[in-house]
Protein backbone atom coordinates (compact mmCIF):
# COMPACT_ATOMS: atom_id res chain seq x y z
CA UNK A 1 0.00 0.00 0.00
CA UNK A 2 1.52 3.30 -0.83
CA UNK A 3 0.84 5.76 2.11
CA UNK A 4 0.24 9.75 1.36
CA UNK A 5 3.51 11.60 2.76
CA UNK A 6 3.47 13.37 5.74
CA UNK A 7 2.42 16.90 4.30
CA UNK A 8 -0.61 15.54 2.62
CA UNK A 9 -1.70 14.15 5.80
CA UNK A 10 -0.62 17.51 7.81
CA UNK A 11 -2.82 19.22 4.98
CA UNK A 12 -5.94 17.02 5.39
CA UNK A 13 -5.86 16.73 9.33
CA UNK A 14 -5.75 21.15 8.89
CA UNK A 15 -8.88 20.75 6.31
CA UNK A 16 -6.28 22.24 3.89
CA UNK A 17 -6.51 19.67 1.06
CA UNK A 18 -8.77 20.22 -1.91
CA UNK A 19 -12.01 18.18 -2.66
CA UNK A 20 -10.52 15.46 -4.32
CA UNK A 21 -7.12 15.14 -2.27
CA UNK A 22 -9.60 14.98 0.47
CA UNK A 23 -11.25 12.00 -0.33
CA UNK A 24 -8.44 10.03 -1.58
CA UNK A 25 -6.51 10.88 1.98
CA UNK A 26 -9.96 9.96 3.75
CA UNK A 27 -10.52 6.77 2.03
CA UNK A 28 -6.77 5.68 2.65
CA UNK A 29 -6.52 6.88 6.41
CA UNK A 30 -10.10 4.92 6.60
CA UNK A 31 -8.64 1.99 5.68
CA UNK A 32 -4.53 2.27 7.30
CA UNK A 33 -4.94 2.89 11.51
CA UNK A 34 -0.62 4.23 10.70
CA UNK A 35 -1.73 6.79 8.44
CA UNK A 36 -5.18 7.42 11.10
CA UNK A 37 -2.86 7.56 13.92
CA UNK A 38 -0.41 10.68 11.80
CA UNK A 39 -3.39 12.62 11.45
CA UNK A 40 -4.77 12.60 14.68
CA UNK A 41 -1.45 13.65 16.18
CA UNK A 42 -1.29 16.57 13.56
CA UNK A 43 -4.95 17.49 14.70
CA UNK A 44 -4.42 17.23 18.04
CA UNK A 45 -1.27 19.91 17.40
CA UNK A 46 -3.80 22.53 16.29
CA UNK A 47 -4.96 23.07 19.74
CA UNK A 48 -1.44 23.47 20.60
CA UNK A 49 -1.36 26.25 17.99
CA UNK A 50 -2.10 29.04 20.19
CA UNK A 51 0.61 28.73 23.23
CA UNK A 52 3.36 29.11 20.37
CA UNK A 53 3.38 33.23 21.29
CA UNK A 54 5.35 31.87 24.03
CA UNK A 55 8.03 30.83 21.31
CA UNK A 56 11.42 32.97 22.03
CA UNK A 57 11.15 35.96 19.42
CA UNK A 58 14.43 35.72 17.24
CA UNK A 59 16.24 38.86 16.69
CA UNK A 60 15.40 40.10 12.95
CA UNK A 61 17.92 42.57 12.86
CA UNK A 62 20.62 41.09 14.05
CA UNK A 63 19.98 38.44 11.27
CA UNK A 64 20.06 40.99 8.86
CA UNK A 65 22.91 42.14 10.21
CA UNK A 66 24.48 39.49 9.66
CA UNK A 67 23.14 38.15 6.54
CA UNK A 68 24.97 42.16 4.95
CA UNK A 69 28.32 41.39 7.02
CA UNK A 70 28.33 37.80 5.40
CA UNK A 71 27.69 39.64 1.96
CA UNK A 72 29.74 42.36 2.80
CA UNK A 73 32.69 40.08 3.29
CA UNK A 74 31.67 37.39 0.11
CA UNK A 75 32.05 40.88 -2.01
CA UNK A 76 35.48 41.73 -0.37
CA UNK A 77 36.62 38.22 -0.78
CA UNK A 78 35.43 38.26 -4.21
CA UNK A 79 37.17 41.65 -4.95
CA UNK A 80 40.08 39.94 -3.79
CA UNK A 81 40.01 36.52 -5.97
CA UNK A 82 39.03 39.20 -9.37
CA UNK A 83 41.91 41.41 -8.90
CA UNK A 84 44.10 38.46 -8.96
CA UNK A 85 42.48 37.12 -12.25
CA UNK A 86 42.46 38.49 -15.66
CA UNK A 87 39.79 40.43 -16.32
CA UNK A 88 36.89 39.38 -18.14
CA UNK A 89 35.13 40.51 -20.73
CA UNK A 90 33.25 44.00 -19.98
CA UNK A 91 29.45 43.15 -20.39
CA UNK A 92 30.12 39.77 -18.26
CA UNK A 93 30.97 42.38 -15.51
CA UNK A 94 28.35 44.41 -15.75
CA UNK A 95 25.63 41.72 -15.87
CA UNK A 96 27.60 40.83 -12.31
CA UNK A 97 27.57 43.69 -10.86
CA UNK A 98 23.57 43.68 -11.92
CA UNK A 99 22.78 40.56 -10.68
CA UNK A 100 25.01 40.77 -7.63
CA UNK A 101 22.80 44.24 -6.80
CA UNK A 102 19.76 42.33 -7.83
CA UNK A 103 20.87 39.93 -5.40
CA UNK A 104 20.98 42.49 -2.73
CA UNK A 105 18.05 44.21 -3.42
CA UNK A 106 15.93 41.16 -3.16
CA UNK A 107 17.88 40.20 0.35
CA UNK A 108 16.97 43.85 1.63
CA UNK A 109 13.37 43.11 0.63
CA UNK A 110 13.13 39.91 2.38
CA UNK A 111 14.71 41.12 5.48
CA UNK A 112 12.20 43.78 5.77
CA UNK A 113 9.25 41.17 4.51
CA UNK A 114 10.52 39.22 7.99
CA UNK A 115 11.16 42.10 10.01
CA UNK A 116 7.73 43.07 9.81
CA UNK A 117 5.75 39.64 9.97
CA UNK A 118 6.82 38.22 12.56
CA UNK A 119 5.35 36.10 15.01
CA UNK A 120 3.08 38.20 17.60
CA UNK A 121 5.70 38.57 20.12
CA UNK A 122 4.94 40.23 23.88
CA UNK A 123 6.41 43.70 23.78
CA UNK A 124 10.26 44.21 25.35
CA UNK A 125 12.16 46.83 26.24
CA UNK A 126 13.77 48.52 23.18
CA UNK A 127 17.76 47.71 24.37
CA UNK A 128 17.27 44.56 25.22
CA UNK A 129 16.81 45.50 28.94
CA UNK A 130 15.48 43.31 31.28
CA UNK A 131 11.55 43.36 31.79
CA UNK A 132 8.84 42.53 34.83
CA UNK A 133 5.95 41.86 34.45
CA UNK A 134 2.57 39.44 35.46
CA UNK A 135 1.68 36.77 33.78
CA UNK A 136 -1.41 34.80 34.24
CA UNK A 137 -0.10 32.56 37.25
CA UNK A 138 3.23 34.73 38.23
CA UNK A 139 5.59 37.27 37.78
CA UNK A 140 8.14 36.70 35.11
CA UNK A 141 11.68 38.52 34.69
CA UNK A 142 12.42 37.88 31.17
CA UNK A 143 16.60 39.33 30.38
CA UNK A 144 17.55 38.03 26.76
CA UNK A 145 14.89 35.29 26.01
CA UNK A 146 15.84 33.46 29.02
CA UNK A 147 13.39 33.80 32.28
CA UNK A 148 12.59 33.59 35.85
CA UNK A 149 8.32 33.66 37.27
CA UNK A 150 7.57 32.86 40.53
CA UNK A 151 4.46 31.39 40.32
CA UNK A 152 1.49 31.46 42.95
CA UNK A 153 -0.14 28.16 42.58
CA UNK A 154 -1.42 27.94 45.88
CA UNK A 155 -3.66 31.60 45.25
CA UNK A 156 -6.99 30.99 46.40
CA UNK A 157 -9.91 31.48 43.48
CA UNK A 158 -12.35 34.46 43.12
CA UNK A 159 -15.75 33.60 42.58
CA UNK A 160 -15.08 33.95 38.81
CA UNK A 161 -12.48 31.47 38.65
CA UNK A 162 -9.45 34.03 38.88
CA UNK A 163 -6.74 33.53 40.93
CA UNK A 164 -7.28 35.72 44.02
CA UNK A 165 -3.67 37.74 43.67
CA UNK A 166 -2.91 41.35 44.43
CA UNK A 167 -0.20 42.94 42.14
CA UNK A 168 1.99 45.89 42.91
CA UNK A 169 4.51 47.43 41.14
CA UNK A 170 8.12 49.28 42.63
CA UNK A 171 9.24 51.70 40.46
CA UNK A 172 13.03 50.71 41.57
CA UNK A 173 12.67 47.69 38.93
CA UNK A 174 10.61 45.58 41.42
CA UNK A 175 7.15 43.52 41.11
CA UNK A 176 5.12 41.54 43.49
CA UNK A 177 2.62 39.02 43.83
CA UNK A 178 0.22 39.01 47.24
CA UNK A 179 -2.10 36.15 48.19
CA UNK A 180 -3.58 33.85 50.92
CA UNK A 181 -2.35 30.66 50.53
CA UNK A 182 -5.30 28.19 50.34
CA UNK A 183 -3.48 25.39 51.97
CA UNK A 184 -2.00 27.31 55.03
CA UNK A 185 -3.79 30.53 55.15
CA UNK A 186 -1.02 32.31 55.52
CA UNK A 187 -0.15 35.49 53.34
CA UNK A 188 2.92 35.07 51.20
CA UNK A 189 4.32 37.72 49.26
CA UNK A 190 6.95 36.66 46.16
CA UNK A 191 8.42 39.12 44.57
CA UNK A 192 10.94 40.02 41.86
CA UNK A 193 13.58 42.46 41.39
CA UNK A 194 15.76 43.60 38.62
CA UNK A 195 19.11 44.33 40.19
CA UNK B 1 -1.40 27.27 3.15
CA UNK B 2 2.36 26.77 2.81
CA UNK B 3 2.54 28.95 6.07
CA UNK B 4 0.10 26.83 7.83
CA UNK B 5 1.79 23.66 6.85
CA UNK B 6 5.30 24.65 8.31
CA UNK B 7 3.79 25.86 11.19
CA UNK B 8 2.29 22.73 11.61
CA UNK B 9 5.79 20.97 10.90
CA UNK B 10 6.85 23.39 13.68
CA UNK B 11 4.30 22.57 16.00
CA UNK B 12 5.05 18.74 15.62
CA UNK B 13 8.63 19.26 16.16
CA UNK B 14 8.07 21.43 19.00
CA UNK B 15 5.79 18.92 20.50
CA UNK B 16 7.94 15.85 20.17
CA UNK B 17 10.94 17.77 21.79
CA UNK B 18 8.82 18.61 24.15
CA UNK B 19 9.38 16.01 26.62
CA UNK B 20 9.98 15.61 30.45
CA UNK B 21 13.21 15.62 31.30
CA UNK B 22 14.89 14.04 34.20
CA UNK B 23 16.00 16.78 37.07
CA UNK B 24 17.27 15.82 39.95
CA UNK B 25 15.66 18.31 42.16
CA UNK B 26 17.63 18.12 44.91
CA UNK B 27 20.51 19.03 43.73
CA UNK B 28 18.92 21.74 41.31
CA UNK B 29 18.31 23.91 44.36
CA UNK B 30 21.01 24.55 47.47
CA UNK B 31 19.09 25.99 50.43
CA UNK B 32 21.34 28.04 52.92
CA UNK B 33 20.69 28.97 56.33
CA UNK B 34 23.18 30.32 58.45
CA UNK B 35 24.84 28.26 61.19
CA UNK B 36 23.57 30.73 63.72
CA UNK B 37 19.95 31.04 62.38
CA UNK B 38 16.64 30.96 63.87
CA UNK B 39 15.45 28.98 61.87
CA UNK B 40 15.89 25.91 60.92
CA UNK B 41 15.15 23.73 57.77
CA UNK B 42 13.44 20.75 59.12
CA UNK B 43 12.62 19.12 55.40
CA UNK B 44 12.42 20.51 52.10
CA UNK B 45 9.89 18.50 49.54
CA UNK B 46 10.53 18.86 45.95
CA UNK B 47 7.41 16.89 45.19
CA UNK B 48 5.94 18.11 41.91
CA UNK B 49 9.49 19.55 40.20
CA UNK B 50 9.96 18.81 37.10
CA UNK B 51 11.82 19.86 33.86
CA UNK B 52 10.95 19.86 29.88
CA UNK B 53 12.33 20.83 26.91
CA UNK B 54 11.31 23.63 24.60
CA UNK B 55 12.85 23.53 21.15
CA UNK B 56 16.88 24.13 22.72
CA UNK B 57 15.61 25.43 25.70
CA UNK B 58 14.61 23.95 28.70
CA UNK B 59 11.53 24.88 31.23
CA UNK B 60 12.21 23.96 35.41
CA UNK B 61 9.63 23.71 37.30
CA UNK B 62 11.01 23.81 40.91
CA UNK B 63 7.92 23.47 43.57
CA UNK B 64 9.61 23.52 47.00
CA UNK B 65 7.51 22.99 50.07
CA UNK B 66 10.06 23.79 52.81
CA UNK B 67 9.32 23.02 56.88
CA UNK B 68 10.74 25.58 59.18
CA UNK B 69 11.23 25.14 63.14
CA UNK B 70 11.37 28.59 64.85
CA UNK B 71 14.43 27.94 67.15
CA UNK B 72 14.60 31.22 68.87
CA UNK B 73 13.14 32.13 72.17
CA UNK B 74 10.71 34.49 70.48
CA UNK B 75 7.54 34.74 68.34
CA UNK B 76 8.43 34.93 64.58
CA UNK B 77 6.73 37.76 63.00
CA UNK B 78 8.01 37.37 59.60
CA UNK B 79 10.66 35.77 57.34
CA UNK B 80 12.21 36.44 53.90
CA UNK B 81 14.01 34.12 51.67
CA UNK B 82 16.21 35.08 48.78
CA UNK B 83 15.72 33.32 45.52
CA UNK B 84 18.66 33.58 43.30
CA UNK B 85 18.87 31.83 39.73
CA UNK B 86 22.32 33.75 38.59
CA UNK B 87 22.76 31.52 35.41
CA UNK B 88 19.56 32.07 33.97
CA UNK B 89 19.14 35.69 35.06
CA UNK B 90 22.11 37.34 36.31
CA UNK B 91 20.70 40.59 36.45
CA UNK B 92 17.59 39.18 38.47
CA UNK B 93 16.78 37.96 41.52
CA UNK B 94 13.67 36.86 43.61
CA UNK B 95 12.65 36.72 47.04
CA UNK B 96 9.54 34.60 48.70
CA UNK B 97 7.96 36.52 52.07
CA UNK B 98 5.57 35.55 54.74
CA UNK B 99 4.57 38.25 56.56
CA UNK B 100 1.69 38.09 59.05
CA UNK B 101 2.71 34.69 60.85
CA UNK B 102 2.80 34.51 64.65
CA UNK B 103 4.95 31.08 65.29
CA UNK B 104 5.74 30.35 68.68
CA UNK B 105 9.36 29.00 69.69
CA UNK B 106 9.60 25.59 68.89
CA UNK B 107 6.34 25.74 66.33
CA UNK B 108 7.19 24.56 62.62
CA UNK B 109 5.26 26.20 60.15
CA UNK B 110 5.75 26.05 56.02
CA UNK B 111 6.51 28.14 53.29
CA UNK B 112 5.89 27.32 49.45
CA UNK B 113 8.20 28.67 47.08
CA UNK B 114 6.96 27.71 43.47
CA UNK B 115 9.61 28.76 40.65
CA UNK B 116 9.86 28.44 36.84
CA UNK B 117 13.25 28.86 34.85
CA UNK B 118 13.91 29.16 30.91
CA UNK B 119 16.80 28.60 30.35
CA UNK B 120 19.15 27.39 27.13
CA UNK B 121 19.85 23.77 27.00
CA UNK B 122 23.47 24.13 27.36
CA UNK B 123 24.78 25.67 31.33
CA UNK B 124 27.02 24.90 33.41
CA UNK B 125 27.15 22.73 36.81
CA UNK B 126 25.88 23.76 40.09
CA UNK B 127 23.19 24.05 41.79
CA UNK B 128 20.70 26.25 39.21
CA UNK B 129 18.68 27.97 42.56
CA UNK B 130 20.49 29.22 45.48
CA UNK B 131 17.57 30.06 48.82
CA UNK B 132 18.80 32.48 51.03
CA UNK B 133 17.86 33.61 54.50
CA UNK B 134 17.50 37.18 53.97
CA UNK B 135 15.74 38.05 57.36
CA UNK B 136 13.11 37.05 60.23
CA UNK B 137 11.01 39.40 62.12
CA UNK B 138 10.12 39.20 65.69
CA UNK B 139 7.19 40.14 67.97
CA UNK B 140 9.45 43.33 69.28
CA UNK B 141 10.52 43.86 65.54
CA UNK B 142 14.24 43.09 66.26
CA UNK B 143 15.48 41.53 63.22
CA UNK B 144 18.09 38.83 61.82
CA UNK B 145 19.40 38.35 58.97
CA UNK B 146 21.98 39.98 56.29
CA UNK B 147 19.27 42.10 54.85
CA UNK B 148 20.63 41.71 51.36
CA UNK B 149 17.01 42.87 50.02
CA UNK B 150 15.95 45.76 52.44
CA UNK B 151 13.66 42.66 54.15
CA UNK B 152 13.71 44.08 57.92
CA UNK B 153 12.36 47.66 56.94
CA UNK B 154 9.50 45.55 54.02
CA UNK B 155 8.60 43.09 56.97
CA UNK B 156 8.27 46.37 59.99
CA UNK B 157 6.40 48.28 57.87
CA UNK B 158 3.93 45.09 56.97
CA UNK B 159 4.10 44.03 60.76
CA UNK B 160 3.20 48.06 61.57
CA UNK B 161 0.11 47.49 59.32
CA UNK B 162 -0.87 44.56 60.50
CA UNK B 163 -0.85 46.13 64.33
CA UNK B 164 -2.83 49.08 62.55
CA UNK B 165 -5.53 47.00 61.15
CA UNK B 166 -5.83 44.61 63.82
CA UNK B 167 -6.25 47.64 66.75
CA UNK B 168 -9.14 48.75 63.96
CA UNK B 169 -10.75 45.99 63.95
CA UNK B 170 -10.77 45.08 67.28
CA UNK B 171 -11.71 48.50 68.20
CA UNK B 172 -14.46 47.57 65.47
CA UNK B 173 -15.34 44.70 67.85
CA UNK B 174 -15.24 46.55 71.06
CA UNK B 175 -17.63 49.31 70.22
CA UNK B 176 -20.31 47.55 67.93
CA UNK B 177 -20.08 43.91 68.62
CA UNK B 178 -19.59 41.08 66.28
CA UNK B 179 -22.41 42.25 63.84
CA UNK B 180 -20.47 45.52 64.07
CA UNK B 181 -17.49 43.43 62.69
CA UNK B 182 -19.11 41.42 60.05
CA UNK B 183 -20.05 44.42 58.72
CA UNK B 184 -16.62 46.15 58.64
CA UNK B 185 -15.06 42.73 57.08
CA UNK B 186 -18.11 42.49 54.16
CA UNK B 187 -17.10 46.35 53.89
CA UNK B 188 -13.32 44.97 53.69
CA UNK B 189 -14.06 41.86 51.04
CA UNK B 190 -16.41 44.65 48.74
CA UNK B 191 -13.54 46.68 48.71
CA UNK B 192 -10.93 44.06 47.54
CA UNK B 193 -13.22 42.88 44.85
CA UNK B 194 -13.95 46.50 43.77
CA UNK B 195 -10.58 47.98 43.39
CA UNK B 196 -9.91 48.77 40.01
CA UNK B 197 -6.28 46.88 38.98
CA UNK B 198 -4.03 47.82 36.66
CA UNK B 199 -0.99 45.72 34.39
CA UNK B 200 1.90 47.30 34.63
CA UNK B 201 5.29 46.11 33.08
CA UNK B 202 8.08 47.35 34.16
CA UNK B 203 11.35 47.93 32.67
CA UNK B 204 14.98 49.76 33.15
CA UNK B 205 16.79 52.00 31.06
CA UNK B 206 15.03 52.11 28.38
CA UNK B 207 12.00 53.16 26.29
CA UNK B 208 8.80 50.18 25.84
CA UNK B 209 8.86 49.94 21.66
CA UNK B 210 5.68 50.07 21.58
CA UNK B 211 4.69 53.46 22.79
CA UNK B 212 8.51 55.20 20.62
CA UNK B 213 6.01 56.55 18.37
CA UNK B 214 3.82 58.43 20.85
CA UNK B 215 4.80 62.07 21.71
CA UNK B 216 6.44 62.31 25.42
CA UNK B 217 5.62 65.44 27.69
CA UNK B 218 6.78 65.70 31.07
CA UNK B 219 3.55 66.03 33.64
CA UNK B 220 3.65 66.67 37.36
CA UNK B 221 2.56 64.81 40.19
CA UNK B 222 -0.25 66.28 42.39
CA UNK B 223 0.21 65.51 45.96
CA UNK B 224 -1.98 64.15 48.95
CA UNK B 225 -0.90 64.87 52.46
CA UNK B 226 -1.49 63.35 55.72
CA UNK B 227 -1.45 65.58 58.60
CA UNK B 228 1.37 64.59 60.57
CA UNK B 229 3.72 62.62 58.31
CA UNK B 230 7.00 62.95 58.88
CA UNK B 231 8.22 63.47 55.51
CA UNK B 232 6.09 65.94 52.71
CA UNK B 233 6.13 65.94 48.84
CA UNK B 234 7.49 68.62 47.83
CA UNK B 235 7.02 69.18 43.55
CA UNK B 236 7.56 66.03 41.36
CA UNK B 237 6.98 64.84 37.35
CA UNK B 238 7.61 62.15 35.24
CA UNK B 239 8.22 61.55 31.27
CA UNK B 240 4.77 60.26 29.96
CA UNK B 241 4.28 59.23 26.64
CA UNK B 242 0.45 57.61 25.97
CA UNK B 243 0.34 54.60 28.66
CA UNK B 244 4.23 54.80 29.96
CA UNK B 245 5.86 56.95 32.48
CA UNK B 246 9.23 57.08 32.56
CA UNK B 247 11.99 58.46 34.90
CA UNK B 248 9.92 59.52 38.12
CA UNK B 249 11.37 62.16 40.19
CA UNK B 250 10.09 63.66 43.26
CA UNK B 251 11.61 65.92 45.85
CA UNK B 252 10.67 65.76 49.53
CA UNK B 253 11.60 67.43 52.61
CA UNK B 254 11.81 65.81 56.17
CA UNK B 255 9.59 67.67 58.80
CA UNK B 256 10.65 65.07 61.67
CA UNK B 257 13.60 65.55 63.80
CA UNK B 258 14.62 62.82 63.13
CA UNK B 259 17.17 61.33 60.04
CA UNK B 260 15.47 59.53 57.60
CA UNK B 261 16.87 56.81 55.92
CA UNK B 262 14.13 55.58 53.84
CA UNK B 263 10.98 56.97 52.10
CA UNK B 264 8.01 55.50 49.74
CA UNK B 265 5.77 57.47 47.88
CA UNK B 266 2.62 55.66 47.02
CA UNK B 267 1.85 56.26 42.81
CA UNK B 268 -1.86 57.35 41.70
CA UNK B 269 -2.33 57.40 37.77
CA UNK B 270 -5.99 58.87 36.59
CA UNK B 271 -7.12 57.53 33.48
CA UNK B 272 -9.02 60.07 30.72
CA UNK B 273 -12.37 59.02 32.88
CA UNK B 274 -10.93 59.43 35.91
CA UNK B 275 -10.59 55.99 37.19
CA UNK B 276 -7.83 56.00 39.88
CA UNK B 277 -5.19 52.95 39.98
CA UNK B 278 -2.39 52.76 42.24
CA UNK B 279 -0.07 52.27 39.57
CA UNK B 280 3.42 51.51 42.06
CA UNK B 281 5.37 52.70 44.52
CA UNK B 282 8.36 54.94 44.01
CA UNK B 283 10.88 54.66 46.69
CA UNK B 284 14.55 56.51 46.82
CA UNK B 285 17.38 54.94 44.65
CA UNK B 286 19.74 54.93 47.11
CA UNK B 287 20.02 52.10 49.41
CA UNK B 288 19.46 54.42 52.15
CA UNK B 289 18.73 58.26 51.48
CA UNK B 290 20.38 59.98 54.95
CA UNK B 291 18.27 62.75 54.71
CA UNK B 292 18.75 65.10 58.69
CA UNK B 293 15.89 67.24 59.80
CA UNK B 294 14.69 69.67 58.13
CA UNK B 295 16.42 68.96 54.42
CA UNK B 296 15.27 67.94 51.17
CA UNK B 297 15.81 65.07 49.00
CA UNK B 298 14.68 63.58 45.96
CA UNK B 299 13.57 60.18 44.88
CA UNK B 300 14.48 59.26 41.56
CA UNK B 301 14.22 56.02 39.19
CA UNK B 302 15.57 55.07 35.84
CA UNK B 303 12.57 52.82 35.08
CA UNK B 304 9.58 52.66 32.59
CA UNK B 305 6.49 51.62 33.44
CA UNK B 306 3.44 50.33 30.93
CA UNK B 307 0.07 50.68 32.27
CA UNK B 308 -2.71 48.86 31.00
CA UNK B 309 -5.90 46.58 31.86
CA UNK B 310 -7.87 43.64 30.57
CA UNK B 311 -5.08 41.91 29.34
CA UNK B 312 -3.33 44.43 27.18
CA UNK B 313 -5.75 47.42 26.52
CA UNK B 314 -3.39 50.23 27.15
CA UNK B 315 -4.52 53.15 29.96
CA UNK B 316 -3.33 56.47 28.93
CA UNK B 317 -2.23 58.47 31.77
CA UNK B 318 -4.57 61.93 32.44
CA UNK B 319 -2.91 62.22 35.92
CA UNK B 320 -0.31 61.23 38.94
CA UNK B 321 -0.73 61.77 42.67
CA UNK B 322 1.98 61.02 44.82
CA UNK B 323 1.25 60.28 48.79
CA UNK B 324 3.78 59.15 51.30
CA UNK B 325 3.09 55.96 51.60
CA UNK B 326 6.57 54.34 53.76
CA UNK B 327 9.46 56.33 56.14
CA UNK B 328 12.41 54.42 57.58
CA UNK B 329 14.04 56.55 60.12
CA UNK B 330 17.81 56.13 61.62
CA UNK B 331 16.50 54.03 64.70
CA UNK B 332 14.77 51.35 62.31
CA UNK B 333 11.23 52.44 63.40
CA UNK B 334 9.16 52.98 60.50
CA UNK B 335 5.91 55.24 59.61
CA UNK B 336 3.14 54.74 57.74
CA UNK B 337 -0.17 56.25 57.10
CA UNK B 338 -2.96 55.56 59.91
CA UNK B 339 -6.29 54.13 58.60
CA UNK B 340 -8.03 57.43 58.90
CA UNK B 341 -5.64 59.35 56.60
CA UNK B 342 -6.36 56.92 53.89
CA UNK B 343 -10.05 57.43 54.78
CA UNK B 344 -10.08 60.49 54.65
CA UNK B 345 -8.13 60.85 51.18
CA UNK B 346 -10.29 58.30 50.36
CA UNK B 347 -7.80 55.35 49.50
CA UNK B 348 -9.34 53.13 50.96
CA UNK B 349 -10.63 51.83 47.72
CA UNK B 350 -7.70 52.81 45.99
CA UNK B 351 -5.11 50.84 47.93
CA UNK B 352 -5.04 46.95 48.52
CA UNK B 353 -5.34 46.09 52.12
CA UNK B 354 -2.30 45.30 54.02
CA UNK B 355 -1.07 41.85 54.16
CA UNK B 356 -3.14 41.30 57.93
CA UNK B 357 -6.55 42.72 56.68
CA UNK B 358 -6.32 40.07 53.50
CA UNK B 359 -5.51 37.26 56.05
CA UNK B 360 -7.92 38.01 58.65
CA UNK B 361 -10.59 38.65 55.92
CA UNK B 362 -9.57 35.36 54.01
CA UNK B 363 -10.25 33.73 57.71
CA UNK B 364 -13.52 35.53 58.19
CA UNK B 365 -14.82 34.12 54.37
CA UNK B 366 -13.72 30.59 55.36
CA UNK B 367 -14.66 30.35 58.44
CA UNK B 368 -16.86 32.69 59.92
CA UNK B 369 -16.81 35.71 62.31
CA UNK B 370 -16.14 33.36 65.82
CA UNK B 371 -12.87 32.28 64.50
CA UNK B 372 -12.21 35.69 63.47
CA UNK B 373 -12.77 36.74 66.93
CA UNK B 374 -10.74 34.17 68.20
CA UNK B 375 -7.62 34.83 66.08
CA UNK B 376 -8.00 39.03 67.28
CA UNK B 377 -8.05 37.86 70.33
CA UNK B 378 -4.67 36.28 70.08
CA UNK B 379 -3.19 39.50 69.63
Amino acid sequence: MTHPSQSILALYAGKELGWLAARRAERHVARCSQCRQVVEAFAALHDDLVGFGDVPPLSWSRLAAEMKANIRLGLAAGECVRSESPAPLAWISGMRAAMAGAAMVVLLAAGLVLERSTLPVPPVAADESMVLRATANGVELNQGGQSLSLLHMRAAQRPGGQLDVTYSAGAQGSMRARYVDSDTGNVTINNVYVQ
Amino acid sequence: MCNKLATLFVAGVAALCAQDMPLDPYNSVKINLPADSPLTLIEAKMGESHASARGSAVVLDLNMALTLRNSSASRVRGVTLLVAAQEVTPGGKASVTVPSLDVAPGQNFPVRIDLRLLRPGQTGGGPLVQVNLDGVLFQDLSFYGPNRLDSRRSMTAWEMEAQRDRKYFKAVLATHGPDGLKQAMLESLARQSERPSLDVQVSRGGRAVTSAAVPEHRAQFAFLRFPGAPVEPVDGWAEIAGNEARNPRIDVRNRSSQQVLHVEIGWIVTDRQGTRYMAASLPNAEPKLFLPPGSSGRLLQDTALRFSKNRGEPVPIAGMTGFVSQVEFADGKVWIPNREALAGAQLLGILAPSPEEERLTDLYRKKGPKALVEELGKF
